[in-house]
């Protein structure tokens, strides 16, 4: 509950902000603070130096690149999300899924770049990102840089920023006429994920990602091959999740067994694909 | 939302017992002025760390204060062998073998929980105690974990060498005779096991104290949020070798206890020790972690080849259970859950031929403490099992079963099978309310309703009653060398110069209103507004409003807290009325006190006497009383509740004396895909005898209501083989929020006591009536697809899957024998 | 705040009144109001963010301050309960409270009111459901939230 010793720097610009992350070895990005403050009320880290990000506006913005992106600054956080009109024209499933994490206090504070950061396996984002097809830009001392979301997640608590470097955005394709969906079990209303799944269909096909089940979001490429078909009636779907448990190895804890979850992905698959069928619109 | 509908069993009369005031103590509590031990500062106070064993089961090999000590701002340390040559070990109420534990407030050579305080490092701010306490380094030798109750019995594994075994306490109660009820039955259902798991009801704010010693007089002040400081103050004072009357107990707001600040005196012991080692306040504040790993969890409870009989038309006989209970580490309270579910041995049921074979053992989980709904919470949920599987297996309506079996309100007083008698009550009615606000016609129209969307529906009721008002001597069933009997407790009325009347209360609220109940009941004994009565605030050991059992427990405070309010307030308003007839030269039959003030009835407006006359009088001008007459205008009473003796031999007596009714039901939706359970309806219905104050009740019946529901669908204490905690916060240890809370509809009757001072029954507690039911109603859901029978309290999404997926393991343990 | 450093001066309004105070830059910001401001009427009642009993605004939104570092406050503006009633003159909303006996222990009450308040300015007249979901972040163990809904929705007028 109570932190150890930590310096704390608050830059103005975002190369400042580059700079000190790059200068101290120890140092670590401070964005809602809303994961990274318990995990040093825990004591389970203790960073030496804290770059508080909340200065550095460029990162809050919501827009669209030319090709018509939809931009994410990284320190946007969920209430942002929530209210952006431009995400409820480009690709609402983000508003939706956003306004279900935790409760008003988090999600006034947490940041989409805070929750891809942590890649804490439950996170709402890191799926339902990678379903999207999103890409992440990540500056550098030198250099920006941006990755798929299949490079992004690189592990538990890891992603591909590395030591100096800064998430500034998340841009994601717009919908366009494409339909999306978010299912999964969680510990209480707006509570931790056992296990979820996120799924996009469109006339690319389907992409179906599933949190909670490995170490990073796993894109459940055999059940979207079953389905590249265009076939999304109820059996269709629901076959086509069948064994897609077992081709898993999730973790088993309190909330249930690694059988349970293999279980649950199968089941929030099927609805995620469904509820994305049911909402995509004729091109 | 809620509706209330009411059915009081006597008409209100002019008076503020029996409405629903608004509570004096919101005043302070909304601006955030509430004063929470946290909120009290000492200067040159230091704060408190412990260091606690990563281990759930070790020998201490070493422990090394040194670098701790070196750190600036650090005042000093404390360790388990300071404590052993400096205390007793607390006083361990079981027989032997168990009654040879020691128990020292801080670990001895041992550490037999995780989170076990092995240290404590006390320095000038909150995190240097922290950073200090990670300097301090302990070695331990691990020792094979006991996590299962089962296992722990055979006592391959010992954890206390001065007991000898894990066993706490065991003994065999019997009335009427089972055997032969099981012989004569037309049915005999087989339970092969049932498992009550383990949750507490965590309140919102931790324990903690600030404690101060005093050099010259040897006395400590504890600014504190024990809720039993009676008892706390029996413990710890023979194990710091003082009178008891150098500790001073001083509670102001709690956050919340539910039976979790019971058993704080360990870590209280090591304040003081610091305190008084260090000359300087100390304080610890206990952080929510600690809170989950190491203070307090509720009985968990193995129920073990139950054997129930029951005739052809649907009577009920008997039933004979084996109960396994896993106490934790150590015992602290315990052995006393061993009895005190004996309080409700038949449950609501008439049945009169009982044997439950109860056996408590110790685990290297944290010690447990009475948990809201103490032990008859585990007890009353068997019954509820018992009937809604004998129910589900004989294919009959457990609504029907319930009426057939209830207790019947003629029956009332009724003498249970162990000598308790049930004071009032009307199960069948309560029920008929109960099915009246769920629409119990509509079930099967709302179960086809939800099939076709996909969702399995099911109905379940859970009865059950608020034993109140203990009688301690029921201890003495567990260990007749006790020196424990009764009940009781204190409370002060006086009246002040200038007419203030003052309440000092020996109870510890903690949210429950004692203020203004105390306010009401004063207000009507003296006539006077309850805005001109001011109840002090908390417990304080030098209120001298205390007698031995003080506390807020045991759904009481209707019974012993307002009878002793009443008891003083009649004193105060006897002498008033004999002041105010000496002062306005009438005979005292025709003195009245209204509106504040004391008057000739129906005299003169002149012939009367303000309450500020009366009190400045006694205080400040009392020279013309006659000198045979000395009023003081100043009262102390003691409620002491009649239970008369028990019989030890064949474990009979009256255990407690009232008994409140809450019945309760709900309807769920179960999602097969995922096991989730919503409960879409509910309804409770309580019946506490006379209310004081009726908004009171029914928040309680809300909170309790809450509690029960975080219970049955999850909250639990989950251990792993390691003996770690893995549901230690809030995220994995999920309490209802705002939204997971379903619209509650509630109602009450009103069955006056016969034996309380005001016709009011303690109801803090509930009872537990909301797992009762959502376990039913699951089973319920579950019973046309396979026909599972929950067999544990908290069914969580992947354990109602588990039933979904494979009912048939699920019914493996249950079997019908008919003739 | 430029270069990194273990403590700070920092400058924020709290409850309209201005505070400089030099500060750890470990401490979390509910220890601030408490420890080093006395303002205790903001609580703590868990290690993880989860309760809410230490809901504050922040530049006028809800927050939870122990999710937050003093110096993150700097140049900031804070209200906590104690700021809530003008001289001691309750607000409509802790009138309801009292009204509707919102509160038992009063533990979670000063998060709750923070939330509700927040909740009121942004939609004055809320149904149920919003004051559900405006109270998702603050746990009672007393009351089961039935009476805070009430009063919430009673303040607002909506009921």
């Amino acid at each position: 509950m109570l932190l150890r010793e930590v310096e704390y720097a608050r830059p103005a610009t975002v190369e400042e902000a580059v700079s000190l992350l790059g200068s101290y070895e120890g140092a670590r990005a401070l964005a809602g603070g809303q994961t990274l403050v318990n995990v040093m009320k825990a004591r389970a880290a203790a960073p030496d130096v804290l770059v508080d990000l909340a200065d550095l506006e460029d990162l809050r913005t919501i827009g669209f690149s030319a090709d018509g992106l939809l931009e994410i600054g990284a320190m946007v956080t969920y209430t942002q999300l929530v209210g952006s009109s431009e995400v409820e024209v480009a690709r609402p499933i983000l508003a939706e899924v956003a306004a279900t994490i935790a409760d008003v206090q988090v999600r006034n504070r947490g940041t989409v770049g805070g929750n891809v950061c942590v890649a804490d396996p439950t996170n709402h984002l890191p799926p339902l990102l990678l379903a999207l097809d999103a890409t992440f830009t990540i500056r550098g001392s030198d250099a920006e840089r941006t990755v798929s979301a299949d490079e992004f997640f690189v592990g538990v608590y890891m992603t591909a920023v590395g030591e100096g470097e800064l998430l500034t955005k998340v841009s994601v394709p717009p919908s366009s006429g494409a339909g999306d969906g978010f299912a999964g079990l969680t510990i209480g209303k707006h509570g931790t994920y056992v296990a979820n799944a996120a799924a996009t269909v469109s006339q690319e096909g389907v992409r179906i990602a599933l949190g909670c089940v490995d170490a990073v979001p796993v894109r459940a490429s055999s059940m979207e091959e079953r389905l590249a078909g265009g076939d999304f009636s109820d059996d269709a779907v629901q076959g086509a999740a069948e064994g897609l448990g077992a081709s898993l190895d999730p973790p088993s804890d309190a909330h249930g067994s690694g059988d349970f979850r293999r279980h649950l992905a199968e089941v929030a698959a099927a609805r995620a694909v469904l509820q994305a069928a049911s909402r995509r619109k004729a091109a | 939302m809620t509706t209330v509908t009411e059915q009081p069993a006597r008409t209100l009369e002019k008076g503020y017992v029996g409405r629903s005031i608004p509570r004096k103590e919101d005043k302070r509590l909304v601006q955030g002025l509430g004063t929470f031990f946290d909120d009290v500062r000492r200067h040159g106070m230091g704060y408190v760390h412990f260091v606690r064993s990563p281990y759930a089961h070790a020998k201490i090999v070493s422990i090394d204060v040194s670098r701790a000590l070196e750190l600036d701002g650090v005042y000093g340390t404390i360790t388990g062998d300071e404590v052993a040559i400096s205390t007793d070990p607390f006083f361990e109420m079981s027989v032997e073998p168990g009654g040879n534990i020691k128990d020292y407030a801080l670990a001895v050579g041992r550490v037999r929980h995780m989170g076990e305080p092995v240290a404590a490092v006390c320095a000038a701010t909150r995190e240097l105690a922290r950073d200090a306490a990670e300097l301090v380094e302990v070695s331990y030798d691990p020792l094979p974990v006991l996590v299962e109750a089962e296992e722990s019995l055979k006592d391959e594994v010992v954890l206390h060498d001065d007991a000898g075994s894990n066993v706490v306490w065991s003994g065999v109660f019997e009335w009427g005779d089972v055997d032969q009820a099981l012989a004569e039955a037309d049915h005999v259902i087989r339970i092969e096991r049932l498992h009550f798991n383990r949750f507490s009801s965590t309140p919102l704010e931790c324990a903690g104290a600030l404690v101060e010693y005093d050099r010259g007089t040897g006395e400590w002040t504890l600014h504190c949020n024990h809720q039993m400081p009676g008892v706390g103050a029996i413990w710890m004072a023979p194990s710091l070798r003082v009178g008891i009357d150098k500790l001073r107990f001083v509670t102001q707001d709690i956050g919340g206890a539910f039976g979790n600040k019971i058993c704080l005196h360990p870590q209280y012991v090591v304040l003081c020790l610091l305190a008084r080692k260090l000359g300087r306040p100390v304080q610890w504040t206990e952080w929510r972690t600690d809170q989950h790993t190491a203070n307090a969890h509720g009985n968990e409870r193995t129920f073990l080849d139950v054997e129930v009989a029951v005739k052809a038309d649907g009577e009920m006989t008997g039933f004979k259970v084996r109960a396994l209970d896993d106490c934790g580490a150590f015992p602290r309270y315990e052995p006393l859950g061993c009895i005190i579910w004996a309080q409700v041995t038949p449950g609501m049921y008439g049945w009169r031929n009982i044997r439950v074979d109860f056996t408590q053992v110790c685990t290297n989980k944290s010690p447990v403490s009475p948990n809201r709904g103490y032990s008859r919470m585990q007890h009353l949920w068997l019954t509820e099992r018992i009937v809604d599987i004998v129910a589900a297996e004989l294919g009959l309506d457990p609504v029907e079963v319930r009426k057939k079996n209830y207790v019947k309100a003629e029956q009332m007083p009724y003498e249970t099978p162990n000598g308790c008698v049930y004071d009032s009550g009307d199960y069948a009615a309560a029920l008929d309310l109960v099915l009246d606000l769920i629409d119990h016609g509509s079930i099967e129209e709302r179960r086809q309703e939800a099939a076709s969307r996909g969702k399995l529906l099911g109905f379940g009721i859970g009865s059950t009653l608020d034993s109140g008002t203990n009688n301690f001597g029921q201890s003495t069933l567990l260990n007749p060398d006790l020196q424990f009997s009764g009940n009781n407790e204190a409370a002060s009325v006086k009246l002040d110069i200038f007419g203030e009347v003052v309440v000092t209360l020996g109870t510890v609220p903690q949210g429950q209103g004692h203020e203004t109940t105390a306010a009401q009941v004063v207000a009507d004994i003296l006539g006077c507004s309850p805005d001109q009565v001011n109840v002090r605030r908390g417990h304080d050991t030098w209120f001298n409003s205390h007698a031995g059992f003080s506390g807020t427990y045991a759904s009481q405070f209707a019974f012993t807290g307002l009878g002793a309010v009443k008891g003083a307030a009649e004193l105060l308003r006897e002498e008033m009325v004999q002041l105010a007839a000496a002062v306005l030269q009438a005979p005292v039959e025709a003195i009245e006190l209204s509106d504040g003030m004391a008057r000739i009835k129906d005299g003169p407006e002149e012939a009367a006497l303000p309450f500020m006359a009366l009190g400045a009088i006694v205080n400040a001008n009392n020279a013309f009383l006659p000198p045979d007459f000395n009023p003081t205008l100043n009262h102390r009473y003691v409620c002491r509740p009649y239970f008369g003796m028990v019989d030890t031999e064949k474990k009979t007596g009256q255990l407690t004396l009232t008994y409140a009714t809450q019945i309760h039901a709900a309807v769920v939706e179960v999602d097969p895909d995922t096991g989730e359970v919503e409960i879409v309806d509910y309804a409770a219905v309580d019946d506490c005898g006379v209310r004081i104050n009726p908004q009171i009740v029914e928040g309680q019946v809300h909170g309790a209501t809450a509690h029960a529901i975080g219970a049955a669908l999850s909250e639990e204490f989950v251990y792993d083989e390691e003996g770690t905690l893995l549901t230690s916060n809030f995220y994995d240890y999920h309490v209802p929020h705002a939204m997971d809370m379903p619209p509650l509809k509630t109602g009450a009757m009103e069955s006056p006591s016969p034996v309380a001072p005001l016709g009011a029954k303690g109801m803090g507690e509930g009872g537990g009536g909301g797992i009762h039911c959502i376990c039913a109603a699951i089973q319920d859901a579950l019973a046309t697809v396979g026909k599972p029978i929950v067999a544990t309290s908290c069914n969580p999404p992947h354990r109602v899957w588990a039933m979904l997926r494979d009912p048939e393991s699920s019914r493996a343990g249950v079997a019908v024998v008919s003739k | 705040m430029a270069a990194p450093a273990a403590s700070h001066g920092v400058s924020v309004e709290v409850n309209g009144e201005q505070v400089e105070l030099e500060v750890p830059a470990r401490r979390l910001l509910v220890h601030f109001l408490r420890d080093d401001l006395g303002l205790t009427g903001t609580h703590v009642g868990c290690d993880t963010g989860n309760c809410g009993a230490c809901t504050v605004h922040l530049n006028g939104e809800p927050v939870k301050s122990c999710m937050l570092l003093a110096v993150q406050a700097d140049g900031a503006r804070i209200a906590t309960v104690e700021g809530l009633a003008a001289d001691g003159e309750l607000t409509p909303l802790q009138r309801s409270f009292n009204e509707h006996h919102a509160l038992q222990c009063g533990y979670c009450t000063p998060g709750m009111l923070m939330s509700a308040t927040a909740l009121l300015e942004r939609i004055p007249r809320p149904s149920e459901e919003e004051v559900r979901l405006a109270l998702q972040g603050n746990i009672c163990r007393c009351t089961g939230y039935v009476n805070i809904v009430e009063a919430v929705v009673a303040a607002g007028g909506a009921a």
